[in-house]
């Protein structure tokens, strides 16, 4: 009998022996007492086949299926191995940290913004609305926006049910109902994720000017965003907004790439790659959807005007000092001596206003 | 019988006749309107100007070009991926071949079914956020539009969810949205997909009439 056959033996053998549970259960790692000999004489009583030269070990057989042997039939990118060892780490790493931490991560981000809305309420503009209104965001950048966040919508529930869906959804909706919303779930984000791709770069080229740090985000970090304590001065971005428009083209960027190596993975050259992309992509997904729960909450919810800069693309003059004061001063030529009580202040011609900031933006 | 039955059986058929019966009752009710008479002496043919106002629709206005670029591609995107989804989709032509009538045409290979998905897509997602965005746009859309961008996306999703073919719940599913959105169409202005030519022939007959360069 060679090798082959040797394998073969013991594959059947362990299907035969083993119970379905212990099976998924048990590492594939070779046991401890691989070269135990009480295992030696129940596989010679089972099939006879162990050890019958005298020459190999438990253990040698465990290294042959791991490392790879010579005469070994496999197919795919696997050479010679039998088994995959970092593929039961991998699976360690997903179903322990993953899986477990990024839904506390998740949940963790959940309660923090209600604790924080609870805490700081709504942010109100001091000194009320004014009415008159001044340009934020053309057409283009509105759509581009909106065309990314319906991408990004889809595919942050299609993959949370994909990653959290066995241990969250499962246990509550049960296996069947489960299989057929995993299934959908597959074929929409396998569907919606190249159009990421081109959100991202349209997005990208449309809000990159304005994006890149200065010393005023410097002082605005300082000060905690003006959320904590006095005004901090910003241009057409905060700190925050930078951050979060980084972040979605640096994460972005590799969710990309990970997630079209998992869509097409003949262009993976090793399995470990599709491995390390399955981590990757899931640790993008939890940063994003994090910090994305996070801005959705900042632009509706969480501050009065905000949301009108992505809707009408126009924002309340008031609010634009309050918050944007560098920016209101940039477009209007004009001082904002003091951003917190400007409500009460002359308001300049709003076709003024509107046409240098949309001549600023396009 | 099962749901999948009944969304793919009897309701299909009746959504069907709903969509036949509506549809055409639509179009001769704008045909028997008419027009009024001229009497003025015509400086061209009104029916050369109603197939050239059809086809100079389909091109952009030169001076519109660069504030209109965005929903001319989406539209385009759009349309015309879901025309190629609807007719070349392998399960479409079976399910035609199996519930209508007894021709067959070459399907879409699964890779050009999903580029195709994705375009029309990408298309009616910024159609759909162009007319919450412009601000002409908003005004002008009622609850019928959204109602019909929504259905129309909901009938996309719910087929796309299905491709994998592996649950006849989801094909229920998407079965249940193609009948609403059959129903919902003649009352609609999902009509515009058979009334365009109509309008567009008619401005176009109007001026072609005049002499008016289109």
């Amino acid at each position: 009998m060679d090798l082959r056959e040797l394998v073969a033996a013991m594959f059947l053998f362990a299907l035969i022996v083993m119970p379905l549970e212990s099976l998924q259960a048990q590492s594939v790692r070779p046991p401890a007492n691989a070269v135990n000999q009480g295992i030696d004489k129940q596989i010679d009583e089972q099939i006879g086949t162990s050890n019958t030269l005298g020459t190999n070990s438990q253990s040698d057989y465990w290294r042959d299926l791991r490392h790879g042997k010579d005469g070994l039939a496999t197919s795919g990118q696997s050479g010679r191995k039998l088994i995959q060892a970092q593929g039961e780490q991998w699976r360690i790493v997903r179903k322990t940290y993953i899986v477990k931490y990024g839904g506390w991560v998740l949940a963790t981000a959940i309660f923090l913004i209600v604790l924080f809305y609870l805490i700081r309420g709504k942010i109100r503009l001091k000194a009320g609305r004014s009415g008159e209104t001044i340009s934020r965001f053309s057409l283009p950048h509105r759509t581009a926006h909106w065309f990314m966040a319906s991408i990004f919508i889809l595919l942050s529930i299609s993959g949370l049910i994909l990653l959290l869906g066995r241990t969250v959804l499962m246990p509550v909706i049960g296996k069947n109902a489960h299989s057929i919303v995993a299934s959908a779930a597959m074929q929409g984000h396998n569907l919606f994720g190249p159009l990421f791709i081109v959100a991202l770069i349209w997005l990208t080229f449309m809000f990159i000017r304005g994006n890149f740090f200065q010393m005023a985000d410097l002082k605005w970090i300082l000060k905690g965003g003006g959320l904590l304590g006095p005004h901090a001065s910003a241009g057409h971005y905060n700190f925050g907004e930078k951050g979060w428009f980084w972040l979605v083209v640096i994460a972005g960027s590799i969710m990309a790439i990970t997630g079209m190596i998992l869509e097409f993975p003949w262009l993976a050259e090793s399995l470990q790659l599709l491995q390390i992309s399955v981590i990757v992509h899931a640790i993008g997904a939890i940063a994003l959807i994090s910090a994305a729960l996070g801005h959705i909450y900042i632009g509706t919810l969480g501050m009065e005007g905000a949301l009108d800069s992505m809707t009408t693309g126009d924002v309340d003059v008031v609010w634009a000092k309050e918050h944007h004061d560098l920016w209101y001063e940039e477009v209007t030529g004009q001082k904002v001596a003091n951003p917190e009580a400007e409500g009460s202040q002359s308001i300049p011609d709003h076709n003024q206003i509107s046409a240098q900031s949309q001549t600023t933006e396009t | 019988m099962s749901l999948l039955q009944i969304f793919e059986g009897p309701l299909f058929y009746i959504a069907v006749t709903v969509f036949m019966i509506g549809a055409t009752w639509r179009i001769l009710g704008i045909i028997a309107i008419g027009r009024k008479t001229d009497i003025s002496p015509p400086k061209a043919s009104a029916n050369v100007g109603f197939i050239a106002g059809n086809l100079r629709h389909f091109l952009p206005r030169k001076v519109f070009a660069k504030r209109t670029w965005v929903h001319i591609v989406a539209g385009y995107s759009f349309h015309l991926g879901l025309f190629v989804l609807v007719i070349f989709a392998a399960p479409h032509i079976t399910f035609f071949h199996d519930r209508i009538w007894d021709i067959r045409w070459p399907a879409l290979p699964r890779w050009g079914l999903i580029i195709a998905a994705q375009f029309a897509f990408a298309g009616l997602i910024m159609l759909w956020v162009r007319r919450f965005s412009d601000p002409v746009m908003r005004l002008i859309s009622d609850w019928d539009d959204h109602i019909g961008s929504w259905l129309t996306f909901l009938v996309m999703l719910t087929g796309c969810l299905a491709l994998q073919e592996s649950h006849d719940a989801l094909k229920a599913t998407h079965m249940l949205f193609v009948d609403i959105w059959l129903i919902y169409f003649p009352f609609s202005r999902l009509m515009h997909a058979m009334t365009f030519f109509l309008s567009r022939g008619y401005t176009g007959a109007t001026y072609g009439r005049k002499g008016m360069n289109l």
